[in-house]
């Protein structure tokens, strides 16, 4: 199993003790030696959060949908219903990128009259939606149900956000191949240098001129095939030490 | 000057109740908010850092360039006043940042603090009901404490600060404050990307392009996460207005100093 840090171990600075215990639930999950997977991160979401089942969604666009893992039947068969009926708290409009947090679905009935009834037929009572998000990228779901109703509270919602975030990178890295390579950890160092690595995606996806999304696939990729901090390769690109070239990948 | 504290301070508040109706943006509101910290309080910076989902604390504005180095260097080092703040819930005050009792308890800060200018620090934290959210971190280029009059203006504004957090999305239940302070973090982030993308398009750095940002935010009334965002899906073209005229900073709405 790769070590807590992972690849980005050698600047990840503080990493809170709410992310080193969400990463060892989501370790917990998977086969020693696999490479995580988005079915392990939704498997210790439904087992830590004390939800019912989980699941994930990828999103392009605001519009093309694909579902990506489910932890069981239900949370399957919520996303499938929210994608036929365009209804549903994960299918809503996440303004402003906040968490939407339905503690009674049937009192949603009039919001989301074509997905609810079919929603509680299906055994969901609660839902909770959150984005997986990084400012301007928005490139997915993480919705828990439960079986009951009732709210989620606080110190879950915290956790789920920090699901919703692994699984965010998951989805990134996924995309450009380094999820499945040795080595490769989840616990990452963005949080002592997050407005780099920001400012470095913006700068990154002007000089590929590529959108944000694939600009940050690609300083992650970048640091990775490294070894380096992704802060330590953003601050390179902020300081202009560094240029993603759009004919060679990254060129000093 | 002539006013007291307490004028200058009702004169701030008038002000940023202004910023509350209509056309709401949080990180004006608190970038706004840290400068007129340093205005009314006669300080030389002022910092805001809020705790993430995972407990992280996160810089959302600093009303000085070197009080963003301090702030982040203060994350990064895991050590300082406002990271003690957060942790007890108590103000930290240090009047003098080369006192030995300082030095002893953060010698990567006070070293970090003093050569960026600073001589003093207070960081006092930021209460949501029995939840401490981040705190806000003054500093001082001259040794001093922390007048009493100049304490109690300072948690006035912290208190607005956390109102303004809350304005965003109106929200009774405690259980949204987490989804309330990632949708403030996130709009940070899209206010990070935005800049890098016009510090690559102006061949400027990231600080400077900032400073562009928010000034055709104030110049035209755009409200600056609304701007970012358009900057981002390519809606606003600041490059072209910067090059046809070059951006005042003058204050759209300015204090009388």
């Amino acid at each position: 199993m790769c070590r807590p840090g992972g690849w980005l171990g050698k600047d990840s600075g503080v990493v809170s003790d709410r992310a080193v215990k969400v990463w060892a639930w989501i370790a917990a999950e998977h086969d020693g030696g696999a490479p995580v997977s988005m079915a392990a991160v939704c498997s210790a979401a439904a087992r830590r959060l004390g939800v019912d089942g989980v699941s994930v969604m990828a999103v392009s666009d605001g519009l093309a949908r694909e579902p990506l893992s489910a932890s069981d039947e239900v949370s399957a068969r919520l996303e499938e219903l929210q994608f036929t009926t365009g209804e549903g708290p994960s299918a809503d409009d996440f303004r402003l990128g906040a968490p939407v947090l339905v503690p009674d679905l049937e009192s949603a009935a009039a919001r989301w009259p074509g997905f609810v009834p079919e929603a509680v037929a299906a055994g969901a009572r609660a839902m909770f939606a959150v984005p997986l998000q990084a400012g301007a990228i928005r490139v997915g779901v993480l919705t828990l149900y439960r079986a009951l109703p009732g709210p989620l509270s606080a110190g879950d919602l915290a956790d789920a956000l920090v699901f919703a975030d692994f699984a965010l990178q998951l989805l990134l890295d996924a995309s450009s191949g380094i999820s499945g390579q040795a080595g490769y950890g989840l616990l990452n160092g963005l949080s002592d240098s997050q407005a780099a690595v920001y400012q470095a995606t913006g700068m990154i996806s002007v000089q590929l001129g590529v959108s944000l999304e694939e600009a940050l696939v690609r300083l992650r990729a970048h640091a990775f095939a490294d070894s380096a901090g992704i802060g330590q390769v953003a601050s390179d690109v902020v300081a202009r030490r560094l240029r993603f070239d759009p004919d060679a990948g990254a060129d000093a | 000057m002539a006013a007291t504290v307490d004028e200058r301070l009702a004169q701030t508040f008038v002000e940023l109740a202004d910023t509350l109706v209509g056309g709401f943006d949080l990180m004006e509101f608190l970038h706004m908010l840290t400068e007129r910290c340093v205005e009314l309080l006669d300080l030389e910076a002022a910092g805001l850092l809020l705790a993430d989902s995972r407990g992280t604390l996160q810089l959302v504005a600093a009303s000085t360039e070197q009080a963003r180095v301090v702030e982040l260097f203060q994350i990064q080092s895991d050590e300082g006043p406002c990271l003690d703040a957060y942790r007890t819930g108590q103000p930290v005050i240090v009047p003098d940042l080369t006192a030995s009792q300082a030095t002893a308890r953060w010698p990567m800060f006070t070293g970090a603090a003093r050569e960026m200018g600073f001589a003093a620090v207070h960081a006092i934290p930021m209460r949501l009901r029995d939840q401490i959210i981040g705190t806000l971190n003054l500093f001082g280029s001259a040794p001093h404490g922390l007048d009493p009059a100049v304490a109690r203006a300072a948690q006035a504004l912290v208190d607005v600060a956390t109102i303004g957090i809350l304005q965003e999305r109106a929200t009774r239940e405690h259980e949204l404050v987490a989804g309330q302070l990632q949708v403030a973090l996130n709009s940070r982030v899209i206010i990070e990307q935005a800049k890098g993308i016009l510090a690559e398009r102006m061949r400027v750095t990231p600080d400077q392009a900032f400073i562009v940002l928010r000034a055709y935010s104030r110049n035209h009334n755009h409200p600056l996460t609304q701007l970012a965002a358009d900057v981002i899906s390519g809606t606003t073209d600041l490059v072209a207005v910067s090059r046809a005229k070059p951006q005042p900073t003058a204050r759209r709405k300015q204090a009388d100093r």
